[in-house]
């Protein structure tokens, strides 16, 4: 009698995965297989497992009023779950789960014993029913009822849906092999060499590839808020000049990102850097590939002979690394090498403040000591640096303002005007005052550090 | 002869020296004279050979009886290291040639020097002008030769104000045939780099050089120039359109290594894998009117393929089935006749059709221009030129 129930098994093989696709029990998908036997046999069983399959259906709607019960809701349920379910089994208030599960039980020896009067030889599985359910019994009761519904429907709705789709996996493949196939063009691409850079060593691709760290910074991280964008000339020269702060230079970034993101023109700023970053490895790199360049007076007139707009922090060193207790009082502005550049070049200065960089780290003092061991130009001592090392450098999220003011105009001036020193020096002078004007109007209507 | 300007080369048995005088010698307004302690190995055609040392005294007497115009002096030893007989014949010998020169009224000197006299610093400008100082003291030994000898140049400008000195600042060099620091460096399978350095650098064609030393014979420009093709590039471009394997080392570990076992081991100067030099071509353009004609990936691009090739075939036939070399071949011409038509104005046309029966040139060899020796130089015809011309007359 074994090989006949195997190959009524084999037949209605689809028929139990679509059951249990459904999301129904193994039991009934026993069941269903019964249901499948041979005519001769089927008419009894059928008629004698029809309730017994309702009665096993009841079974997750008993597991749900218990849940539902549970929730401090009992009576309507009980009541709804009364009148669906066959009168022998009422599931009783107090101690339903074990009642169900005894229930449940009963039922399937009986099965079994219904099964053995038609196939003697019938063996029951041995991980079923008694240990089985006394296992998941067990488990089950560690997790409260409710969370076991939620997790069993979300299992179901994951499993059925899903899983067994085969798209699902197709997709997943054609995702993953795309995007390796993707970046293993794009690395081999740049091993040989094929990509643009331009006389600077500007690589938009690579900008591309960090945009969106530095676009998570300006937007999210620091939520940077912008204005005097119409300030800048949609193309043309032009030199920005702005205050220097926070320790590390992340007012440059966040002011060429500003302007590349708000500005029409999605235009590159070519931010001058100081002598000591050409010495450090991956930043001398980083920078080049940006577009940004060293700050001597060639590379500012030429890049502004090229109708480049140039930024430049003429505070240096002594701007960035400000102690906290000095914040927004601007130090000197270097000799005026960018009143000359922009003199030389003709072209307009316009001043920008940034109010915001100054409290991403809180600089309390600077050790000369470890500054010459290093080899670093300073280097602060703050709450967390060095103290905590690599963490010490996450700046804090303050909420920053970057504001552009008016352009000042330089070609009213005669030619080679840059050599008047007395020139040079005053124009120095009024950059500067109208940058610290403008940082102190801002900091008049920031009422908090973090939030603006 | 007397008619004929004479023109003085020496070193004429290294490479430089013998590409420049085969360049020479088809100009037929010139007459050259090669000079060199040992003769040439291989015979060359018409070159009146003069066998001598360049730091003979005797050589204000040669110039003088020669009556030589002008001296192209690229006698240069390259050495690694600093090594006294190659400072005796780089710096003194150039003192004394040039010594030699005022002396005997030779009216023009063309010297030819390298972009790595201003030395690989932190500060170096993206950009560097002529004027920049030179700090390329703690290179290699020849470095070392060219910032001295460039030191005693601008000296000479002082004391000898009626010769014209030209100096020519070559980037680094690169080609088929020659072999620079920078070729020895490129032809490895692999390349060694610095760890997040990635500097720019300017490369210059073999063939270019050759022009630029041909180009300053012919012009009378003063001065110092860097050479240099166009497209400064990164270092790690270079090495992959090379079609190098990069190999990134610590900087401070590849510095210990260099300082214990000395500069031999590392291809490059090591700073000029860490800081860029790249000059600034501008005055070439202007002042020099020179262009050259590869454009740096261009001069990459053939030099990869041909250190490909050559593992297959012989050297020479090699670069022949090189298809992307003709493309830019092909390119590289149509530039030069546009700069020739932009620089020789509408009265070209006649003067280049009446040459052309006149003169027969190597095609290969001949592939730089001249803008201001348009007269001397055929510009090479191709059907539609041809057609053009032969319809207007």
């Amino acid at each position: 009698m074994a090989e006949p129930k195997k190959a009524s098994r084999r037949k209605t093989r689809a028929k139990s995965t679509a059951a249990r696709r459904n999301g129904k029990s193994k039991v009934e998908a026993a069941l269903n297989n019964l249901e499948a036997q041979p005519a001769g046999t089927a008419t009894p069983i059928g008629e004698a497992a029809t309730p017994r399959r309702r009665r096993s259906r009841k079974l997750p709607a008993g597991l749900e009023t218990v849940a539902i019960d549970m929730a401090g809701d009992g009576s309507i349920d009980r009541s709804t779950a009364d009148g669906a379910s066959t009168p022998e089994a009422p599931p009783p208030a107090d101690v339903p789960l074990e009642a169900l599960h005894q229930q449940f039980i009963t039922e399937v020896n009986e099965l079994i014993a219904r099964l053995r009067q038609i196939q003697p030889a019938y063996n029951p599985p041995p991980f079923a029913p008694e240990g089985l359910t006394g296992v998941l019994g067990q488990a089950a009761n560690i997790v409260p009822p409710e969370v076991q519904a939620t997790l069993f429907d979300k299992a179901r709705k994951f499993i059925s849906e899903d899983m067994f789709d085969a798209d699902t996996w197709r997709g997943l493949w054609y995702m993953v092999s795309s995007s390796v196939s993707m970046q293993t063009s794009v690395i081999q691409r740049r091993l040989t060499g094929e990509y643009e850079t331009d006389e600077w060593g500007f690589d938009r691709e690579y900008m591309e590839a960090v945009r969106p760290f530095f676009e998570f910074l300006y937007k999210t991280y620091w939520r940077v808020s912008l204005s005097g964008v119409e300030n800048v000339p949609e193309e043309g020269r032009a030199l920005l000049v702005a205050n220097h702060s926070g320790q590390l230079p992340f007012d440059g970034s966040m002011l060429g990102m500003g302007i590349l993101l708000e500005h029409p023109a999605q235009r590159l700023v070519r931010t001058l850097y100081a002598t000591w970053f050409p010495t450090l490895p991956f930043i001398s790199d980083l920078f080049v590939k940006l577009g940004q360049a060293l700050a001597t007076e060639d590379n500012g007139a030429r890049l502004l002979e090229q109708d480049q707009l140039v930024a430049v922090f003429p505070e240096g060193y002594k701007g960035v690394g400000k102690l906290y207790k000095d914040r927004y009082k601007l130090a000197r502005f270097g000799r005026g090498g960018f009143v000359k550049m922009a003199l030389r070049s003709r072209a307009p200065i316009i001043p920008v403040s940034i109010v915001g960089a100054e409290e991403t780290y809180i600089s309390l003092a600077k050790s000369d000591f470890m500054a010459k061991l290093t080899g670093m130009p300073y280097f602060p001592i703050s709450p967390t640096f060095p103290w905590l090392g690599l963490l010490g450098f996450v700046p804090l999220p303050t909420k920053w303002y970057i504001d552009i003011g008016e352009p000042i105009p330089t070609d009213q001036f005669p030619a080679r005007s840059e050599q008047n020193l007395m020139l040079v020096q005053q124009m120095t002078e009024q950059v500067r005052n109208i940058v610290q004007n403008m940082i102190l109007q801002r900091l008049s209507q920031r009422r908090s550090i973090f939030f603006g | 002869m007397t008619d004929k300007r004479v023109i003085l080369v020496d070193g004429v048995c290294g490479y430089w020296g013998r590409r420049v005088a085969e360049r020479l010698l088809m100009q037929d307004d010139v007459h050259v004279i090669g000079l060199d302690a040992e003769p040439p190995e291989e015979e060359i055609k018409d070159l009146d050979f003069i066998q001598a040392d360049i730091r003979n005294p005797l050589l204000v007497e040669l110039f003088r009886e020669e009556q030589v115009d002008t001296i192209c002096h690229l006698a240069f030893k390259e050495s690694v290291r600093v090594s006294e007989t190659t400072f005796d014949l780089n710096v003194m010998g150039t003192m004394k040639v040039f010594g030699a020169a005022a002396e005997a009224g030779v009216r023009k000197v063309i010297y030819m020097s390298s972009t790595a006299v201003y030395g690989a610093e932190p500060g170096n400008s993206a950009f560097l002008r002529e004027e920049h100082p030179l700090n390329g003291k703690n290179g290699y030994g020849y470095v070392r030769d060219l910032v001295e000898t460039e030191g005693f140049c601008s000296g000479f400008r002082g004391q000898a104000p009626d010769v014209i000195l030209t100096v020519l600042r070559f980037a680094h060099i690169i080609g088929p045939k020659c072999d620079t620091p920078m070729t020895r460096f490129l032809r490895e399978e692999t390349a060694p780099l610095l760890m997040g350095f990635d500097p720019m650098m300017q490369v210059i064609h073999e063939d270019d050089v050759v022009a630029a030393i041909v180009h300053a014979v012919n012009r009378d420009a003063p001065g110092t120039f860097n050479i240099a093709a166009d497209g400064p590039l990164p270092l790690m471009k270079i090495v992959g359109l090379a079609g190098k394997v990069p190999i990134p080392v610590l900087h401070p570990l590849a510095y210990f290594a260099v300082s214990l076992i000395g500069p031999s081991i590392a291809p490059l100067d090591l700073n000029y894998l860490r800081y860029p030099v790249v000059g600034d071509v501008r005055r070439m353009r202007e002042e020099l009117a020179f262009t050259p004609q590869y454009t740096a990936e261009e001069a990459l691009r053939e030099f990869a393929a041909q250190s490909r090739l050559r593992q297959y075939l012989p050297e020479e036939s090699a670069l022949a089935f090189d298809e992307q070399r003709l493309r830019d071949t092909i390119e590289r011409r149509k530039r030069a006749r546009e700069l020739a038509r932009q620089q020789a104005g509408p009265l070209a046309a006649p003067r280049r059709r009446a040459r052309r029966t006149k003169e027969v040139v190597s095609p290969l060899d001949d592939l730089m221009f001249e803008p201001d020796m348009s007269a001397d130089v055929p510009v090479m015809e191709t059907p539609g030129d041809d057609a053009g011309e032969n319809g207007h007359g």
